[in-house]
């Protein structure tokens, strides 16, 4: 096949011709990702860590794992009847495992020792109204109904970790929307060079009756490694400094509420995937842009 | 072969480049066009493989109405046209043979195709022992000889030609004449701007005259004036 044989060999000269111009759009790219990535990841963690306490709820009534149906459903039945609750769920004990199972993936010799029926069930509270005083009645209400176990409240500590990974996530998810169209702007004029250092070629190739996409490949294929390799460059460097930042983490003995502060495999495909993903739009919508803006026939 | 009717063309505040044009160009005839600068002989040249496109009448290139012709289909438009020009255009970091080569290349041809028409094309315009020179290490004459087989290596229906002998001296330019004519009678319709009075006076073919975008003379085996 002449023609991609002709597109390979076009392309790799375009990029080796502009060889600076072309490392700083990738490193463009590598950083944005990477701070796209990275802030992804924060967020999922955050989320993994503080699974129990998402949607507002306040607190958590834990019943024994012996309690009885009888006094399972005087719970339920106050919680339904109380004004001051607005929602809660009821979390059975296989519903608890598969929670457990899920904070402590990492460990699976605790997994192995614990049974669903020694989990205990919860409800899980959202009160109309959340203020400390408020929130610390109810749970001593429910605290002292029979069958109950314990009742433990969403601290100051996970409220303000929450608060933070989102506003954290916003943050750097701005910073990199900017780098990324500073990324779609420096490989639309890398190509723009690539283009314009090829005029001669591409006014003959018109001549004598190149197709459009003949002439344009090679670009979009520059426009597109480039997109590429930064994102391949950019899940490296979070794959190999993963470990380093978890290092930083307290350690769970000390600081139980940040257990499970930990990504699944498939969560850290599911963020390379994307960040690959957002990779190639770059490369392929800033060479786009390129050659029907500037390469008109 | 090429017909035009009625075609007007306008460059953005200027008087008309071509004003009402009807000609009616033969297959495998050849065809002078004179006339002083700025008299529309590029227009006209530019519009026969749509560079330009007229903003009035119809053009007929082959039987085809190239102003239906969707911009995709332009570049197999071009396939049928060979274009020559004052300055060559030739790509300086290729050799004789590539630049041939590149024309064939870039519209798909196959390899073996391109290592015999080639070779081929080069010893007809008598360039064959030149093939690895760079278009620089050329003279004048000799570059406008491989721009010629570049423009005829896909043996094209028509031959444009843009002051062809623009940049070389009458003795050269009489080469390059020979060159046309005998493409010119394989059965290539060519059509040839030019300033060259003693081109035209001695070749005694087909002559149209345009004057400010008008077609002032239109004549068989005419004379520059």
């Amino acid at each position: 096949m002449p023609k991609v044989d002709y597109a390979l060999r076009e392309t790799a000269s375009n990029l080796t011709r502009n060889f600076t111009i072309t490392l700083a759009s990738i490193m463009t790219v590598v950083v944005s990702l990477a701070l796209v990535g990275a802030s992804l990841m924060l967020r999922q963690g955050v989320q993994n860590a503080t699974r129990r306490w998402q949607g507002g709820i306040e607190f958590v009534v834990f019943m024994n794992p012996n309690a009885s149906q009888d006094q399972t459903d005087t719970v339920k039945k106050s919680l339904d009847e109380n004004p001051q609750i607005q929602r809660f769920t009821y979390v059975n004990q296989k519903a608890s495992y598969v929670e457990f199972k899920q904070l402590f993936h990492d460990q699976p010799e605790l997994i192995k020792s614990v049974n669903a029926s020694d989990l205990p069930p919860s409800y899980r509270v959202v009160p109309v109204n959340k203020t400390e005083k408020n929130i610390d009645q109810l749970g001593k209400t429910y605290g002292s109904m029979p069958g109950v176990k314990e009742v433990s409240y969403a601290s100051a500590t996970i409220r303000a970790v929450q608060e933070l990974s989102q506003r954290l996530t916003v943050g750097i998810i701005v910073v990199a929307l900017v780098l990324l169209g500073a990324a779609i702007l420096l490989i639309l004029n890398t190509i723009r060079m690539a283009m314009f250092a090829r005029r001669r070629e591409i006014e003959v190739m018109k001549l004598v009756g190149a197709t459009n996409w003949f002439i344009r490949v090679p670009f979009m294929l520059e426009g597109l490694i480039q997109g590429v390799a930064g994102a391949l460059l950019a899940v490296l460097a979070l794959a190999s400094f993963k470990p380093f930042f978890q290092s930083w983490l307290p350690n769970r003995q000390d600081f139980p509420l940040v257990s499970g502060f930990a990504l699944s495999g498939r969560e850290l495909f599911t963020i390379y995937a994307l960040m690959i993903f957002t990779g190639c739009l770059v490369g392929v919508v800033g060479a786009g842009v390129a050659v029907t803006r500037f390469l008109d026939v | 072969m090429i017909r035009l009717e009625q075609v007007t063309k306008t460059y953005k505040g200027s008087v008309a480049a071509l004003k009402d044009a009807d000609v009616d160009i033969q297959k495998g005839e050849f065809v002078f066009l004179v006339g002083p600068s700025g008299s529309g002989k590029s227009t006209f040249i530019r519009l026969l493989n749509k560079e330009e496109t007229p903003e009035k009448g119809r053009i007929f290139v082959a039987g085809k109405d190239i102003g239906e012709l969707s911009s995709w289909k332009v570049p197999f438009l071009r396939r049928n046209i060979g274009c020559v020009f004052q300055d060559f255009k030739l790509l300086s970091n290729k050799t004789v043979s590539e630049n041939v080569a590149f024309a064939l290349e870039v519209i798909g041809r196959p390899r073996h195709v391109i290592d015999t028409q080639v070779p081929a094309i080069l010893d007809l315009v008598g360039l064959g022992h030149k093939a690895t020179s760079l278009p620089n290490e050329l003279s004048g004459g000799e570059q406008q000889r491989v721009s010629i087989a570049r423009a005829f290596v896909n043996r094209p229906l028509i031959l444009l030609a843009d002051e062809p002998t623009g940049n070389l001296d009458p003795a050269t330019s009489v080469g390059i004449m020979r060159l046309l004519d005998r493409i010119n009678k394989t059965g290539t319709t060519v059509v040839m701007a030019t300033h060259d009075r003693g081109i035209v006076d001695t070749m005694r073919r087909r002559v149209i005259e345009l004057d400010r975008g008008s077609i002032v003379r239109d004549q068989s085996r005419g004379v520059y004036e």
